[in-house]
């Protein structure tokens, strides 16, 4: 393994060759790498480029990821400042680098779905291009190592899966951030500076989803983070997210999370799960294993582990707040018996489920529906995992969270449908794959009966909880706001600035949603939602000009 | 519900009109349709001088807008005003530049800023030494510019706060709901909405491009037509940019807040997706308007935009339409010609005035609805 070496505010780091900033920084024992408006410090939390609060700046280039940033050799890292100085020169930049393609199929995602999607399509003849935000793929579950080696069964299984995408023959182009997606379609992305325009005959949208915060007192302290974005840290990069770690919230990631930490030598300190134990409810448990025996045995299988390690694993405790202490993090719970349970750690991971990134979907026009039980929306599909938008595939957790077997086999279908669409193969005999689709949803569905992913109403926490970490906008913000005028989501963001920062809203927007339909009582639906817009993530105003000259020479 | 009087249109010209009724002593209930309304969508400039786009895309109405300089001269020291009344609303008024990247567009605006001074504007012509020394950050392909002293600029969403804050002060009711006709009888006016009836002595009609619509059930057909128009925002960086930021030719303007980010709007369209649907984001508008932004500003390269939205902007003749509709009683509107966020003080305090027969600010004969007459 190569060592490269950077600075950080001037100091000295080491890392390793391949590992994203956030992780070097990690590694060095770093975790405030920005400082907001109000002064408070911020660092890692999705680790998958949706939260925007790891911004560094590099190289003079300010609100960089650390996530989303390979470290390399000789570069200059400087903790991000809310107001960066953009310097005095006014040359324009060079004659931007723009790449147009018109595949017979765009993929967007190279995880599960989208890889499994990308060979099937290709499979069948259709040209075909997959783009993926990260530098390699396998996407959030089956999450790849950056140095190629694998750890275990399910990194193997992904690994295969992406040599087997790379085998197609499709063009698969990492590193892409796409920022806007038209009627057309026309999909609109940036590649380290360069623009890419795609214009292609049918797109398979297969973008995963983001983690589901838990909005307590101290979610936005440094040292809490997402339980994917520890997982990252360590599947992606071995580095700890920190020496004796705290994982809570709800749902399976959570426990395999907390045994592939441990495993790599953190201290565990608990493992606190809302749900009530799932021996409380053998019934729920049978259902599980009936649908899924060999992932429900693997459910059984992690738990053995942990307790032979002598991680705690506690049922029925609910984050209540984080408190930042001179050891680290003051974490305390809420007991469903009653009263509450504080531990130490100077991590805390949290997972209470997913929120599909349907973004691309929703700004095409597709139809969605609410699902209550998973608590977000549902894409509407056919058979073939078509939208409502002619053309539009939806593959995968985007569509409403369905679990990696499911996009699989969601991939697979989508795949030689939008290629026998844009005329290739014929898309017979998905008997298979939709059968197998059934039973992975049979077993979804059993699987989440046993979690409790209800996300905790706002208005109950007290007023000042940050609600929106971006924009700093606490809950007692936002009910003021909307005393003074009620309305919808749109009218309290106007009001407070709720949602009107770097994350676009992703974190507190489902919140604040929830919020509004507890004052008005109304079901929530698409339109309780922050309304799709572009750009869909950030997008440097470089990167817009670079697409400027292709699409006025293309129209 | 019955009141004194009703307000319809909840943007900012309902709010200051709502203001100002109740300041005088009114019971005043406030009705607004809260989807895809006309305004709480804006970016906040302040015009003055005449905007160059205007001039291009609707050259019939331009007369109407010379004008009315003055009053927009006026509109926009309302602000200065309000503010202190009010509260903070991050106002900043140290001029508008008008860029200029060719000699007939310097000839262009020379032109302009003489018919402009005739009109009492604080106009100045720079030249790229003036301008070097004010705007650091011009692209190197910019030749002068005319700077107008009275523009300004400031943040509708702290604006419009403030005027919400003091309607409820005031006792104002804000009710949702979209008022689709009204009816005047010998003693009231009575206005149907979707979920309820609103009668009152009187109405101010300030729904923006709605409000022909509204009164076409009178019998007088007034003109308004939305024009959805595309803004950008970015993250915030140090302050850098004082001015209003305008193009002799092309549409754009381009202003930096006080919270450090830069806003880049100027009259790029949108798609009009009707009245309960947010209006859609074009892909040539978002590239068009952020490149021309970074060609005349190259140092925002590096900035990242982080959010579009697209407001309805209101068009008629290019003048106000403020008064009572002619013919009928107890109908008074309230509907700013063109930037309506500037011109919103004056025109609310000019109808406002109107039903409480007190002084108004200026004259609003010339923009009396009776030149829509039949």
């Amino acid at each position: 393994m190569t060592e490269i070496n950077f600075t950080f505010d001037g100091d000295g780091i080491t890392a390793t060759d391949g590992q994203s900033l956030a992780a070097a920084l990690t590694g060095a024992g770093r975790r405030e790498f920005r400082v907001t408006a109000q002064g408070s410090p911020r660092g890692i939390f999705c680790g998958m480029g949706v939260c925007q609060d790891c911004l560094v700046s590099v190289d003079g280039t300010p609100n960089r990821r650390a996530c989303m940033t390979k470290a390399a050799d000789g570069m200059t890292v400087e903790t991000q400042h809310a107001f960066p100085e953009l310097g005095t020169d006014s040359r324009l930049p060079e004659t931007p680098r723009v790449r147009v393609l018109t595949p017979d199929v765009l993929v967007i995602g190279g995880g599960a779905g989208g890889l499994s999607a990308t060979i099937a399509a290709r499979r069948a003849g259709a040209d075909v291009v997959t783009l993926d935000e990260r530098t390699v793929e396998g996407g959030q579950y089956y999450k790849q190592s950056a140095d190629g080696s694998l750890l275990d069964a399910q990194q193997a299984e992904g690994a295969g899966l992406v040599e087997d995408a790379r085998a197609s023959g499709a063009e698969i182009i990492r590193g892409v951030e796409i920022w806007g997606a038209f009627d057309g379609p026309l999909v609109l992305a940036e590649r380290d500076g360069a623009a890419l325009i795609i214009r292609p005959r049918t797109v398979i949208v297969a973008t995963g989803a983001y983690e589901r915060p838990i909005i307590v007192p101290g979610w936005t302290l440094p040292g809490v983070m997402t339980t994917g974005a520890a997982q990252t840290l360590w599947r992606s990069y071995r580095t700890l997210p920190g020496r004796r770690i705290v994982v809570c919230g709800s749902g399976p990631l959570n426990m395999q999370v907390a045994l592939e930490l441990a495993d790599g030598g953190a201290e565990i300190a608990l493992v606190a799960e809302t749900a009530p134990s799932p021996f409380l409810h053998p019934l729920r448990g049978a259902r599980l294993s009936i649908h899924g025996p060999a992932l429900a045995w693997q459910g059984l299988a992690m738990l053995r582990s942990l307790r032979r390690r002598r991680v705690p694993v506690r049922n029925g405790l609910r984050l209540s707040a984080v408190e930042e202490v001179e050891s680290g993090l003051s974490v305390t719970f809420r007991r469903k018996s009653g009263g509450t349970h504080t531990v130490q750690a100077d991590s805390l991971c949290m997972n209470a489920g997913f929120e599909p990134q349907n973004e691309i979907l929703r700004l095409l026009g597709a139809r969605m529906t609410y699902d209550p039980a998973a608590g977000h929306l549902r894409c509407e599909r056919s058979e073939t995992l078509e939208t409502s938008v002619p053309g539009i595939f939806a593959v995968g957790d985007c569509a409403g969270l369905g679990g990696a077997p499911a996009a699989c086999a969601e991939g697979r279908i989508a795949g030689r449908s939008a290629a026998a669409q844009s005329g290739h193969g014929d898309a017979y005999d998905l008997f298979a794959d939709q059968r197998a689709l059934r039973r992975h949803r049979r077993f979804q569905k059993a699987l989440w009966q046993l979690h409790d992913v209800s996300p905790t109403p706002v208005g109950g926490l007290p007023h000042d909880t940050i609600l929106c970490r971006c924009e700093e906008i606490t809950v007692g913000d936002a009910l003021a706001g909307y005393a003074v005028t009620p309305g919808h989501l749109g009218t309290l963001k106007r009001a407070t600035r709720v949602g009107m920062g770097r994350c676009q809203g992703r974190y507190c927007g489902p919140a604040a949603a929830r919020l509004i339909v507890e004052h008005t009582g109304e079901a929530l639906t698409d339109r309780s939602f922050f309304a799709p817009r572009v750009p869909v993530k950030p997008v440097a105003i470089n990167a817009i000009l670079a697409a400027e000259e292709a699409l006025c020479s293309d129209d | 519900m019955t009141t004194d009087l009703l307000v319809i249109g909840g943007g900012i010209v309902g709010r200051i009109t709502a203001f100002e009724l109740a300041k005088a002593g009114a019971r005043v209930i406030l009705v607004d349709a809260a989807q895809n309304a006309g305004s709480t969508a804006n970016a906040g400039s302040l015009h003055v001088q005449m905007q160059s786009r205007f001039i291009r895309i609707y050259p019939e109405h331009a007369p109407n807008v010379e004008r009315a300089l003055p009053y927009y001269k006026q509109a926009a020291e309302c602000w200065g005003t309000l503010e202190a009344c009010l509260g903070d609303m991050h106002l900043v008024r140290k001029g508008g530049l008008m860029l200029a990247e060719s000699a007939g567009q310097m000839a262009f605006l020379e032109e302009k800023a003489r018919r402009e001074e005739t009109k009492g504007l604080d106009v100045a012509l720079l030249d790229r030494a003036e301008l070097d020394r004010v705007a650091p950050w011009i692209g190197p392909q910019i030749v002068g510019a005319e700077l107008c002293r009275d523009e300004g600029k400031l943040n509708p969403l702290l604006a419009n706060m403030q005027l919400a804050k003091a309607c409820a002060d005031l006792g104002v009711t804000c009710v949702t709901d979209r008022v689709e006709g009204l009816v005047v009888t010998a003693d009231r006016v009575s206005a149907a909405g979707q979920k309820g009836h609103y009668r009152a002595s009187e109405v101010v009609v300030a729904a923006s491009w709605g409000s022909g619509a509204l009164v076409r059930t009178l019998g007088i057909d007034i003109p308004t037509a939305p024009e959805p128009l595309h803004m950008n925002i970015t993250e915030a960086c140090d302050q850098r940019i004082d001015h209003l930021v305008q193009h002799a030719e092309r549409s754009i303007t381009l202003k930096q807040f006080k919270t450090g980010q830069i806003v880049i709007g100027g009259g790029w369209p949108a798609d009009d997706h009707g009245t309960d649907q947010v209006p859609g984001v074009r892909a040539g508008s978002i590239v068009g308007n952020v490149a021309l932004a970074a060609r005349l500003a190259p140092p925002i390269g590096a900035l990242r935009i982080i959010r579009t939205w697209a407001g309805m902007n209101t068009t008629a003749d290019g003048a106000s339409i403020i008064g009572r509709l002619p013919g009928v009683q107890r109908v008074v509107m309230a509907v700013p010609g063109d930037a309506g966020y500037t011109l919103a003080p004056l025109v609310a305090q000019m109808a406002a005035s109107i039903v409480t027969g007190r002084d108004p600010p200026a004259d609003p004969s010339p923009y009396s609805p009776a030149r829509f007459a039949a």
